[in-house]
């Protein structure tokens, strides 16, 4: 266990050197307030309520949703792998006495705590000074779901990225399986609009799927509502990471074979 | 004690040929055409703990192929293999412990931070004891002279040094056998004569095995007792290394530059490689080359010359025609 606490610690390390970097990102989290800020405040000119939100509960899940958004850091996971297989350099990860999948978990763990730090103080910032009235919930069980959920979901998320990653061994190029991926998810976490505004159909489908309870349903527990979902997603979310142990598992026996070790 | 064992050990790869054409793409999209080709073909070699064993071929010989299955990084087709008691493509987390592995261009340094940082991380990945890890670190920074550089960022080290912390890494959980694939690859004369004293020294005192493929002849001379000569994923020579130079590194490479625009004209019988006013480049047997310099000192007004030892891919040729019956 400490030497995967120790990848996680030099991947922190790594991303502090790139001090550019760090004021982009906290940028980038102030940008995207401002412009949640300036959409909704027109959108709510008119109206009170809009599928059950005020304006400040509409920015609070805004704010909750993309900073959560951030923190999964997997699309590097699968994005890595496929390049240094394509480049050859993969062999690097199979030389080591370390478990792949476990490598690349604490690889985005580290960089996740990294941005959990500078967005969350980023945000708290953001939000003093547009003074919004945070609709954060106060109920102690809906935080702690809210977290654990989160928690298995950037698990999840891992999973599903280094699935991808391994399957460059298989199809040389995974970037139409990634582009699906990533808008399929831009849908359905709800980063563009929260999912009660579709079609009810929709939502009913999309709660099959793990994605749902990613960064949607943990945003809107922490904004005290949802709780009726709260259990039933725990549940899901677990069993759809159980799955992808089993998938990667067998996938990474299966394909690893197949790597020759040369860039294609 | 063998250390490594292998018999018949055979790897094949398919590879998706096409014809060029627009016509030939199209056909491709629903037929695939695949060619086998052997990288490895009934390879056998037995290596004993603590040998130095040069690995020489020329490109596409199957030197790093050989090294692949050696680290379990591919799996062989056919064919035996055990390396310090294992199957290396089961990939055992024990089995990684036994060796390390540095390959030219596959880095396992973090370059955005300095080489300490990465030591630390391989001594948890490696379970190395803090008294242990200290003595192995203090004992190779000694022995390469880095301290100073310890702190700095990877990425600004030159490749001399990077190639000496990538050594470190490689060495500091005392693995039985260290595989180096092409280690002075772009390095200056002066880095790789540090490299060279470096490696000796690991084998003579902690007894580590060592595995060396290269290009350099001078590697290869300077630190091998045994060498394997290997071509087209065949073993062609297997045994000392002086033995090998005496019999198959027959010639001297010349490289003649002269103060005025002339074309040499020489007596004694040699392959000429590259000829323009100014120099000439040539082939000639080592027993010509004196007569060969008296005569070109004594005739004509040199800028430069210069002396190399033939390339790999003459001594393998030379090797191959040798076992195949066919005159050099």
């Amino acid at each position: 266990m400490k030497k995967y606490l120790e990848i996680a610690k030099i991947i922190f390390k790594s991303q502090l050197a790139w001090r550019f970097d760090i004021a982009v990102n906290v940028l980038f989290t102030i940008v995207k307030i401002i412009f949640a800020y300036l959409i909704w405040n027109n959108i709510f000119t008119d109206q009170q309520v809009i599928a059950g939100f005020t304006f400040h509960s509409m920015l609070s899940y805004y704010i909750i949703n993309s900073f959560l958004s951030q923190l999964d850091m997997s699309d590097s996971v699968s994005n890595e792998i496929s390049s240094k297989i394509r480049g050859g350099t993969f062999s690097k990860y199979m030389v080591i006495p370390v478990n792949i999948q476990g490598y690349f978990i604490a690889q985005s763990a580290g960089s996740s705590v990294f941005y959990l730090i500078f967005n969350f103080i980023a945000a708290i910032v953001w939000i003093f000074i547009f003074r919004i009235r945070f609709a954060f919930t106060a109920h102690p069980l809906y935080i702690i779901a809210a977290l654990f959920m989160m928690l298995i979901g950037l698990l999840f998320m891992i999973q599903l990225n280094y699935f991808l990653g391994l399957l460059t061994l298989k199809f040389q190029d995974i970037g139409l399986f990634l582009m699906i991926k990533n808008n399929i998810l831009l849908f359905i976490t709800g980063s563009m609009i929260p999912l009660t505004l579709l079609p009810g159909i929709i939502v009913e489908v999309m709660r099959y799927l793990p994605f749902y309870y990613v960064t949607y349903l943990p945003s809107m527990l922490l904004i005290g509502r949802n709780g009726d979902e709260m259990l039933p997603g725990i549940i899901l979310l677990s069993v759809w990471s159980v799955i992808f142990v089993i998938i990667n598992k067998f996938t990474y026996q299966r394909l690893r074979v197949k790597y020759d070790g040369v860039g294609i | 004690m063998n250390i490594i064992q292998t018999k018949n050990l055979t790897k094949t790869y398919q590879r998706f040929t096409k014809e060029p054409g627009l016509k030939e793409s199209i056909k491709s999209l629903f037929k695939r055409e695949f060619v086998t080709k052997t990288a490895v073909a009934d390879f056998d070699i037995t290596v004993q703990e603590g040998e130095f064993i040069g690995l020489i071929g020329p490109n596409g010989a199957g030197k790093t192929t050989l090294v692949k299955m050696l680290t379990g990084i591919i799996a062989p087709t056919s064919g035996e293999i055990s390396v310090v008691s294992y199957y290396p493509n089961h990939l055992e987390n024990d089995f990684k412990k036994q060796y390390a592995v540095v390959m030219g261009q596959k880095s396992q340094l973090f370059f955005e931070l300095s080489a300490a940082d990465t030591f630390l991380l391989f001594k948890e990945l490696y379970h190395i004891p803090e008294e242990e890890f200290q003595k192995n670190l203090d004992y190779f920074v000694k022995l390469f002279g880095v301290s100073e550089i310890l702190d700095v960022q990877v990425r600004t080290l030159s490749l001399g040094e990077r190639m000496k912390m990538e050594l470190i890494v490689a060495l500091l959980h005392n693995p039985k056998i260290l595989f180096l694939d092409e280690p002075t690859i772009g390095l200056d004369a002066v880095a790789q004569k540090q490299i060279r004293k470096f490696l000796k020294e690991v084998n003579e005192t902690k007894g580590t095995t060592i595995i060396l493929t290269s290009h350099y002849m001078e590697d290869i001379k300077l630190l091998c007792k045994r060498c394997v000569v290997i071509n087209g994923g065949v073993k062609l020579y297997d045994g000392d290394t002086d033995t090998l130079f005496q019999k198959y590194q027959t010639h001297k490479k010349i490289t003649i530059s002269l103060e005025q625009e002339e074309y040499c004209s020489l007596n004694q019988e040699y392959t000429l490689l590259e000829e323009l006013p100014y120099k000439i480049t040539l082939l000639i047997r080592k027993e010509l080359s004196q007569e060969l310099l008296k005569d070109v000192l004594s005739r004509y007004e040199l800028s430069d010359i210069t002396i190399e030892e033939e390339d790999i891919g003459n001594v393998v040729e030379r090797i191959y025609d040798d076992k195949s019956g066919v005159p050099t």
